[in-house]
Order: structure tokens, then sequence, then C-alpha cells
């Protein structure tokens, strides 16, 4: 079932008259792992911010869970309303709140109940292995522990969709495999769409259950990362 | 070590500029005969009339700060975040009334107000009551709001440009613009916004010009008047003291409480375009209210004395009587702003760099500078170099420029050391290892990255020293008056028509080159409808 859908997707910057994205047109489905693989400058990050509402396309439409959520300049809906959830290349963790705090504010904003409020918290710290740590600043975090903080808070408000935008990047090896485990059991458990934008082919690989490889605007592979290479090439679109 | 001892150099002639004079004053005035003495204290502390001078100091540095805030914030926000459309212009427009010498706004509202523009279509009733609340403490509040509505705006717009837009980002994905702004980036421009409550509320507290003008008695008029007035050296030190302690205790407190959060130059963030709020239905509502509080605050106060100075003669007048003035307060704040260019670029390499140990302090003292009322700096000025030995200073322009030195330091130093940040450290220490010396990699590498930021030093520079009224005011020699203060003087007894047209020559030198800069700074207009 789809629960994202790009159609004919554009977008440019300003006066720049040069597209980021060209015609670009994908598919998600319910609970799958899309990892949109492509080197820096390609459009990558471009469609993340597309799906989660922060631009608008300058042509073509997307769908989110069945709704038109944009379509060119006169359907816009705005980020709050699509139900998406993001973690971010820096994490944007919001430096003057605690971690409880960073948490509690999606569901402060999504009407939750202060009691269902603080035992969803409770909840999802202990799913990501932070209980006990509410009360600390993002300053006082290890890097691991703040990838754990951006994951809970994108996660607690149970978004349709969880986008992932190189959030593994400036990592070290070894904490780099520990979170991507971390997000694999955190799919298998919830079981959430997961759209996720990379550089990293061995990332790409070791996450997905789809890759979309895409270049200069456009994608130029939509494949099955279990599939041998040859098959692969028979899925080109273009 | 060639630039420690420099930069040390640069620091101490600060030092003597700003910090010997204050320490001396306050040094003197509990000191007679070489005996220590709080008579002088006591005289103040015990009076009755202090007191109420002091409450009615209060009153007016709270209601201008409570005020600007209000006001300021929102606008900054709404300049700095959305698209609203032409909003470089009305920027520039509401910093117009900082950038002039406070009481001239005062002038064109008595002016509005008694000058028959009004009573002819409100009725003379009017003119009366609104004349009786412009003369006291609503009128004050009124002209102070005006000139210090800029700071909590321009601050807010610096400190935005600060946030990190993903910030907001995660916030807009669970949340409205209204959420957004309440718990996220209110919160993170909270520094900002104090620091600019701080300086409103002591450049209010220490404001001497507008209260005088209108006839309002604060503390600071106290000390002028004693200084000035009676030559009362003892009692003006004495009154003009609490003042100091009164700066020295508010920038601590904000200091201490923010950890120096506030004092903190913002560095901006990467370059991503921010998420612009867009104000849909309300857009037009917002941009005619804006423009008539522009043109409530800025251009009728500007138009009324235009009106009131129109014609040849006024102006002729005004140039016979005020020429000399104009021609010295040129060549001061030329000769000011460059000293200031150059001590503000040393000062915010230090500052940024964290160059010597003591980069906080010095940091500090300059921005304490800054917020310490005129009339206390020059009193300290004429305390420390009225003797035999440096009449050289005293009795010659010089102890002008030291004021200016002293007094705005702390503005060519922030925007130095804001340019500062944005040059990559690997330039010097690529010059470094090519074998530069310190000095020529500051002269060769630095400075020319940094050349925006010195020429915004410059017209920063330039614009203050020319419109400093009260360090001006106490310490110009005999026959070295500036424009303001002959203006200043000849409102007593001068025609409206002939204050009026030196006024609008005033806001002309002041104006021109800040609106040059402003526009260098945006060559593109960006084009934006309503």
């Amino acid at each position: 079932m789809k629960i994202i859908e790009l159609n004919r997707v554009s977008k440019s910057y300003g006066s720049n008259t040069a597209k980021v994205l060209s015609d670009i047109s994908m598919e998600i489905n319910r609970g799958e792992r899309i990892v949109i693989l492509g080197p820096s400058g390609c459009g990558k990050t471009t469609i993340l911010r597309l799906i989660a509402g922060f631009i608008a396309p300058d042509s073509g439409s997307i769908s989110i869970g069945g709704h038109l959520a944009a379509a060119g300049k006169r359907i816009f809906l705005p980020p709050e309303k699509r139900n998406i959830g993001m973690v971010f290349q820096d994490l944007a963790l919001w430096p003057h709140l605690t971690v409880r705090g960073n948490i509690e504010f999606p569901l402060k904003s999504g009407g939750v109940p202060k009691k269902k409020r603080s035992e969803k918290i409770e909840e999802i710290l202990e799913l990501v292995g932070m209980k006990g740590l509410g009360g600390r600043k993002p300053g006082e975090l290890s890097g691991g522990q703040r990838q754990r903080v951006a994951l809970a808070r994108a996660l607690a408000p149970e978004p349709a969709v969880l986008l992932m935008d190189e959030p593994l990047s400036g990592l070290d090896v070894e904490l780099n495999t520990r979170i991507r485990k971390e997000i694999l059991r955190l799919h298998e458990k919830l079981g959430f769409t997961l759209l996720y934008v990379t550089h990293d082919r061995e990332e790409a690989f070791s996450i997905a259950t789809r890759i979309v490889v895409i270049s200069k605007g456009g994608i130029n592979r939509d494949k099955n990362p279990g599939l041998p290479e040859t098959e692969t090439g028979q899925q080109e679109r273009n | 070590m060639r630039k420690r001892i420099f930069l040390t150099s640069v620091v101490i002639l600060l030092m003597i500029a700003g910090l010997l004079p204050v320490l001396f004053m306050l040094a003197k005035s509990v000191t007679a005969d070489g005996c220590l003495t709080l008579a002088a204290y006591k005289g103040v502390l015990t009076s009755r009339r202090q007191w109420v001078l002091m409450g009615h100091s209060m009153a007016l540095a709270s209601l201008v700060t409570v005020l600007t805030l209000v006001a300021g914030v929102p606008l900054g926000i709404l300049f700095g975040k959305t698209d609203f459309p032409f909003r470089r212009l009305f920027v520039f427009l509401f910093v117009i009334p900082l950038l002039i010498s406070p009481y001239i706004i005062a002038v064109s509202w008595s002016d509005l107000f008694g000058g028959g523009f009004l009573a002819g279509v409100l009725g003379p009733h009017f003119t009366t009551v609104a004349t009786r609340l412009l003369f006291g403490l609503p009128g004050c509040v009124l002209v102070l709001f005006s000139t210090f509505l800029p700071i909590p705006m321009v601050l807010t717009m610096v400190f935005l440009k600060s946030v990190n837009p993903r910030l907001e980002e995660a916030g807009r994905l669970v949340s409205g613009w209204r959420g957004v702004l309440k718990n996220i980036t209110i919160p993170l421009i909270l520094p900002g916004i104090l620091l600019s409550a701080m300086l409103v509320f002591l450049l209010s507290f220490g404001e001497f010009g507008v209260p005088n003008f209108l006839r309002y008695n604060v503390f600071p008029v106290e000390s002028f008047t004693q200084f000035s007035a009676f030559y009362n050296f003892k009692a003006a030190t004495a009154a003009a003291a609490p003042l100091a302690v009164l700066t020295l205790v508010v920038l601590a407190a904000e200091f201490y409480l923010l950890r120096g959060r506030g004092t903190e130059i913002p560095s901006f963030s990467d370059s991503s375009i921010p998420l612009p709020i867009n104000f849909g239905k309300y857009r037009k509502i917002l941009f005619f209210s804006v423009a008539l509080a522009v043109f409530l605050l800025v251009i009728m106060p500007l138009a009324v004395l235009l009106i009131q100075s129109a014609g040849f003669d006024s102006y002729a007048e005004a140039f016979r009587k005020g020429g000399d003035s104009l021609l010295r307060s040129l060549l001061y704040a030329v000769f000011g702003a460059t000293l200031l260019t150059i001590f503000g670029f040393f000062t915010g390499y230090l500052i940024r760099t964290r160059a010597l140990r003591f980069w906080r302090s010095v940091d500090f003292v300059t921005i304490f500078l800054f917020a310490l009322p005129g009339t206390v700096l020059g009193i300290g000025l004429v305390t420390l170099w009225n003797r035999p030995l440096t009449n050289f200073i005293y009795a010659t322009p010089l102890i002008i420029i030291l004021g200016y030195l002293a007094r705005y330091t702390a503005l060519t130093s922030r925007i130095s050391a804001a340019y500062l940040g944005q040059i990559p450290g690997s330039m010097e220490e690529a010059a470094r290892i090519a074998g530069a010396g310190w000095f020529r990699r500051m002269a060769l590498i630095v400075a020319p990255l940094a050349k925006n930021g010195l020429f915004a030093g410059w017209i920063a520079g330039y614009v203050f020293s020319l419109r400093d009224t009260a360090v001006t005011m106490l310490v110009y020699p005999a026959g070295h008056d500036t424009l303001p203060v002959r203006i200043f003087t000849l409102m007593a007894n001068g025609s409206p028509r002939l204050i009026a047209a030196l006024c609008i020559i005033m806001v002309a030198v002041t104006i021109i080159p800040a609106g040059i800069l402003w526009m260098v700074s945006n060559p593109v207009q960006e084009k934006e409808t309503i």
C-alpha cells in the first residue's frame, strides 16, 4: 500500500533556473525502508524537505497517506499536518530543553494529555536505551546518546513516515554500526516507513529494503539491494 | 610575542581613555584634602530630592524598556523571519531615530504640538493637553521609545540569524509557527532579547538630553546641572557615581544570569535559507500597521522639522550660526570614526581569537563604557585631564576624541568581531606557515578579508561620534563645540525655525552615510510585493 507518492516533482531554488530536481516520480509503500543514495548536491535532501513540507515543489505533486500534500504552488499542507518524523543531519536537538523536553514538545503540540505524555516519554526513553537520562540537556550527552534522543523525539508522536537525513555522518565506524542496528531494531518493533538519505553505499545496503540512486536531479536507478547487480540494471528508469 | 605586546598596548590605551577617568572620578569623590570622606555621598543619599529623581529615572527607563521590548521583538521577528514586503526599507527607517541625537525627535514633537501644526486641525484644547503630556514623563517615554526601538528590533534580527534553521524545522514538523516561536525560537534568542533590554534600560536611564529638553527631572540631569550650572564638582561626581555603580550592577547581573551568553557575539548559522513565516490574509493589515507606525514615529517628526525649517533664510541663518560647529562635528566624527575603527578592529580580533587571557574583561569594560551615562564619562574625563600637565589633552579637541574612543569602542569591536568570525582561522594559519609575521598577516590577509566589517565599523563610529551630545557637552574646550552641542545650547533662546533647520542639517549629515552603507550592503533590491 502506497504511503508516499511523488509525481513528476521539480524544484529549483531562487532565481537559479537550473533545477535541483527534475520531473522526479517515486512511490513508497508502507513499512518499506527506502534509502536515497547519491553524491553531494544531487538533490537527496531536497526530496526529504519536499516530503516534510519545508519547501514546496515548483511543479508536480506529492501525496502522503493517500492525501494530496502538495501540488505545484496551489496546494500545500504545512509540515505539522503531514504526520512525519525527521532526524536531521546535525540532529537539531533543542539545546535549551532537556531530553525529556525535546521528546515532550511534539507530544504537547499534538495535544497529548499530560499523564499520557509522561508515560509515552518513559516508554520511548526505555525503547532507545536512555532511561534515567531525561533530565539532561543535549550538551551533556555523548554523540551516540544524542542520536538516540533525536530518534526518540522523531518517533514519539508515532509518525507514519520517518525521514532521516544522513544522520550517521560524522560518527566513528563502531558507533555508526551500533546506531544502524538500533534503527533496524526500532523499525522492526514499531513498523514505521523509513526514508533514509545517505551518500555511503555500505550504510545504504545495510539499511534498505529498496535503494533509489539519484544523480544530477533525477532518479538514476531504483533497485532492491538484495538482488544481483545484473537484475537491478533492468530496473533502471532512464 | 609581538601580537601580545601590541594587543596589550591597545587595551592599555583603551583603559586610559575610558576606565581610568571613571576610576579616578570615583576615587576623587571619596577624598577631600587627602583624607577619605563620604560627605559628598551623604549629601546625595540623604537628600529626598535625589531619591525622587532616582525614582523618575527608574520609571522612565523601565517604561521605555518594556515598551521597546513589546514592540521591538515582534518587529525583529517580522523583519528577520518573514517575507514581509519592503522589510529592508522599514528596518532602515525605524533605525533612523537611533542614528540621530534623541533630542532632535523631542524638538520635532514639541514643534508639532506647540508650533500650530495641529492646533488648526484638532483645536487648541487638544494641543494644550498634548503639550502638557509631552513635557513630562509620557513625552520622554514617547521620544526614547522611538529612539531605542531599533535596539531590540535589530538585536532580535541578529540573534535570529544565529539560530540553526534545523532547530525550527524540527519544531515545524509537529507544531505551527506560533508554537515554534514560543517554545523554540524565542527561548533560543532570549540572551539577545535580554541584552537589548539591558542596553535600552541603561541608555534610557543615562539619557539627559531628552528629559532636560522636555523638563522632566531625572538623575543624570542632576549631575550635569551640578557640574555645568553650579560647578559643584564634588556634588556632580557624587551624583554621577550611583549611575556608574548601577550600570556595573545591571551589567554584572546580566552577565551572571546568562553566563555571558548575552554578550557573546552570535555566529551566523549555515547558509541554508530559514523558513519564512507566511501571514496569509493578515499580510496587508500588518503591512499597513507597520507603515503607520513608521510614519508616526519617524517620518512625521522629520517632516515637521522640514516644514518648520522651510525657506532659504532658515538654512542661511543655520549655516551662519552653526556652520563652524558643523565643520568641527564632521572633522571630529571622521577622526573619531577612524580611530574607533582601528581600535575596534584590534579589540574585536582580541575578543574573537581570545588572544589574551583577559579578553572577556576587555569585552566587559567596553560594553560597560558604552552603557555608562555620557555625563558620568564626561565628568570622569574632566576629573582626570584637567591639570596643567595634561592641558594639551584637556584644552584641545583630543579630549572629545578620547571620549568617543571610550564610549563607542564597544560598537566597532563587536562589528569587527562579528565579521572576523566569518573568516576561517585557516586563512591566517596559511599565511603564518608561509612565513608572514603577525603584522603582515593582519595587514595583508585579515584586514582585507574583514574590509566590509571595517567599513561598517567606520560608519557606526562616524554616526555615533556625530550624534554624541552627553560626553561632548561636558568636555568640549572653549571654541570647539560640535553641532549637537550648538543646537542644544541654542534651543534655550533660538527661533524654532533656526533650531529646526539645524536639526535637519544634523539629520542629513548623519543619515546620508548610513544610507550609503545601506545601499552598498543591499546592492540588489529584492523584488517584493504585498
